[in-house]
């Protein structure tokens, strides 16, 4: 466990570096910034795969194994291209929503760029979209007993986990049940639906960090904060907004207005981050 | 006529203490770079607020033995001036990256200095002789009455006071999008290169507006960038070979015959991480910080945060020979990732016969190693410990385990007292080591006693 509370001290450490970079005298170092993210890297993955290893269903589900649940989740929840149109309504739900879906937004940002990297998934993703507002109970209930299978690949996962579980064991009241888990962190009057976990971005939404970012303008946290761990999760591109001498026209364009901002929310955001896994 | 280490190690003395003894200094006093020239008469150093300062050795004196070889200031001159880059809203530094000498061919000497984005070649000559007896001007420069002119007269040259001269020549400008790091003056004594973040370009000493571009590590999309580029020198005896250092640890050695672009290695050296060793920082204390050609031009010498390596030219799977220069730092990697320090550059230097080379380290230490005997020393650039004439005390640091009387424990070693930059003379044993704003100049006891 210590490994993961020194990964995470190394991560924000890290960040908070970038972001002092951004105000250095002589403009951006490239070489220091370039080392930096990789630390940030390492440390990411080391906590990802300290968490696989520690909480959840052992160390043998890698990234890799995610998916399989994923496609039995597939399965279950039945959803296709329905779920596309769906998805995109979730999504902006989520926008909506208040700090405690920027980890989770987190997790499922990661994932999808881990998920990116392994398998070659097609954008059935919607498949893994957060069912709808709208949702019954039961079609609720399967959702649930795969949040918890879905949980692992969550870094956020321990409050999801516990959402999921509790979901899971309670059946229809799992809803209520969960919606208190997480009430204190959404805003009142939101769905109980949209505090449960485990929204599945799609492969091909979170590239475009600016259309994240852009959207609803009270969670410039999950927006950014996703980006952000979207750019260090797949390279190096979300350190070469700000400095105009480096940047390149196209590489994470998207990235330069959230940039500074994704450092700023950051910083505060992981404070609660971990006080959200404390509390789950 | 070179000593070994052993002696060097033991009898170190001061030549002089050129420093400025303000104890509190400003930004701008640090130094950033140190640099002989090819017969080590001139020392020039540079420092964080864009001046450069060049000292000369006086000639031995008979009279007084002991007197002989001081480094007096020759020349002090603003190199760089901080600027504004007004399209990408950035300011560009004024600190001197880098100074390197051309080898002189005349009376004057040339240097190169560099800060990040401008490299600039200036001359510097001596005035010693003045002419006298202009016909239209009198002594003060005024234009004479010509009713008063009677007779014509040539004007002779007059002994004056000497004065050192420095002008701009030639200024290298809008080379680099990237933060210079490295020049290098070819051995053909008409190019040289200068390398940045990704790209390395070649110039000729005469012309300043176009430069060609031998190395290009930028991709095509930059989020794929892995590594940078930082140093780079040229052979000191080929001049169509040259080598540049990366961020991940590697050396690669570039043939310019081979191809316009040399993106292509002719030899990549490069060794395999120890894996018992991985941690978070791994990748950051493989970086190599600098890559020193041999004086013989066979072997390459690297510095990266831990470790000095020789290399052989002729052999591309690992060092010949790995130095440890501060291992107790190993288990402390994370806080000197806190406070930055662990991104500190420091340099290395070889001696004039290839047999012992030198780097710095932290509390203003700085380390020697003899590759022949395998004897290395610890010794430390400070004021208390280098009065004139004094005799430099090894210095050890404990890391742990039995401590001996002196020794300096790992944890009071004072990180912002760092040595990264040092230079040894090419022919004799005098060392110049730059202490934060100080400069200090030691030379082999033994040397001195000779004459």
């Amino acid at each position: 466990m210590e490994y993961k509370v020194e990964a995470h001290r190394i991560m924000s450490i890290s960040l908070g570096k970038i972001y002092n970079s951004r105000v250095q005298r002589g403009g951006i170092k490239l070489h220091k910034n370039l080392l930096v993210s990789l630390v940030l890297r390492s440390a990411r993955q080391v906590y990802l795969s300290d968490y696989y290893g520690g909480a959840c269903l052992g160390s043998q589900r890698a990234e890799a194994g995610e998916w399989a649940e994923g496609e039995t989740m597939e399965s279950l929840e039945g959803r296709s291209s329905p779920g596309a149109a769906g998805a995109d309504s979730c999504e902006s739900e989520t926008e909506s929503r208040e700090t405690l879906r920027a980890p989770e937004t987190n997790a499922q940002a990661s994932v999808e760029v881990a998920a990116e990297r392994n398998a070659e998934e097609p954008a059935s993703s919607s498949d893994y979209n957060w069912p709808q507002g709208g949702e019954t109970d039961e079609e609720r209930a399967p959702g649930q007993a795969e949040d918890s299978t879905q949980v692992p690949s969550c870094p956020v996962p321990e409050s999801r986990f516990e959402c999921g579980a509790a979901n899971a064991d309670e059946g229809p009241q799992s809803p209520a049940a969960a919606a208190p888990c997480c009430t204190r962190k959404r805003s009142a009057g939101k769905s109980p639906y949209a505090g449960s976990p485990v929204k599945r971005p799609r492969p091909g939404s979170v590239p475009p960090a600016n259309t994240e970012g852009g959207d609803a303008s009270e969670d410039m946290d999950t927006g950014n904060v996703s980006s952000l761990i979207t750019i260090f999760g797949s390279s190096f591109s979300g350190l070469l907004s700000k400095d105009g001498a480096q940047a390149e026209p196209g590489a994470a364009d998207g990235d330069s207005g959230s940039g500074t901002i994704c450092c700023e929310q950051m910083l505060p955001n992981l404070s609660p981050w971990s006080t959200a896994i404390v509390a789950f | 006529m070179l000593n070994p280490i052993q002696v060097l190690c033991s009898d170190i003395t001061t030549l002089s203490l050129e420093a400025k003894q303000s104890a509190n200094y400003t930004e701008a006093d640090i130094i950033s770079t140190v640099e002989f020239n090819q017969t080590g008469e001139l020392l020039a150093t540079g420092d964080k607020g864009g001046r450069v300062v060049i000292f000369q050795r006086e000639p031995e004196s008979k009279n007084e033995p002991y007197c002989q070889g001081e480094y007096n200031v020759y020349s002090t001159f603003q190199s760089h001036e901080p600027e504004f880059d007004y399209l990408k809203s950035l300011e560009i530094e004024e600190k001197i990256n880098k100074i390197r000498w051309l080898p002189q061919q005349n009376a004057a000497h040339f240097l190169l200095s560099t800060n990040d984005k401008t490299i600039k070649l200036w001359k510097v000559s001596e005035r010693d002789k003045r002419p006298e007896g202009y016909n239209l001007k009198d002594e003060e420069g005024r234009m004479k009455d010509l009713s008063t002119v009677t007779s014509l007269q040539v004007p002779v040259l007059k002994p004056m006071d000497l004065m050192v001269e420095v002008s701009a020549r030639r200024i290298f400008a809008n080379g680099h999008t990237y933060h210079v790091n490295s020049i290098s003056v070819n051995s053909d004594c008409e190019t040289y290169m200068s390398a940045d973040d990704l790209r390395i370009n070649l110039w000729h000493l005469g012309i300043t507006d176009r430069s060609f571009n031998i190395v290009d590590i930028k991709p095509a999309n930059m989020e794929e960038l892995t590594e940078v580029i930082t140093a780079a020198e040229f052979h000191p005896h080929h001049c169509n070979l040259f080598v540049y250092s990366s961020s991940k640890g590697s050396l690669r050695l570039c043939d310019m015959r081979a191809s316009a672009l040399c993106d292509k290695h002719a030899k990549l050296f490069e060794e395999p991480e120890d894996p018992n060793n991985r941690s978070f920082f791994s990748e950051i204390i493989s970086s190599i910080s600098d890559v020193k050609f041999s004086h013989s031009g066979r072997y390459l010498l690297t510095r990266d945060y831990l470790t000095t390596k020789v290399w052989d030219l002729n052999m591309e799977n690992k060092p010949i020979e790995t130095y440890q220069v501060h291992d107790y730092l190993r288990s402390k990697l994370c806080s000197l990732y806190e406070n930055d320090c662990i991104f500190d550059k420091f340099e290395c230097a070889w001696n004039g016969s290839d047999s012992v080379i030198m780097t710095g380290a932290y509390n203003n230490f700085f380390r020697m190693f003899d590759r022949n005997t395998k004897r290395d020393v610890t010794l430390e650039a400070s004021r208390e410990s280098s009065k004139p004439r004094a005799v430099l005390k090894p210095r050890r640091v404990c890391a742990g385990g039995k401590r001996r009387k002196d020794d300096i424990s790992v944890d009071s070693l004072d990180f912002t007292k760092k040595i990264l930059h040092t230079a040894w003379h090419p022919a004799e044993n005098i060392i110049a080591i730059a202490a934060t704003n100080n400069l200090y100049i030691f030379q082999d006891k033994v040397n001195s006693e000779m004459h």
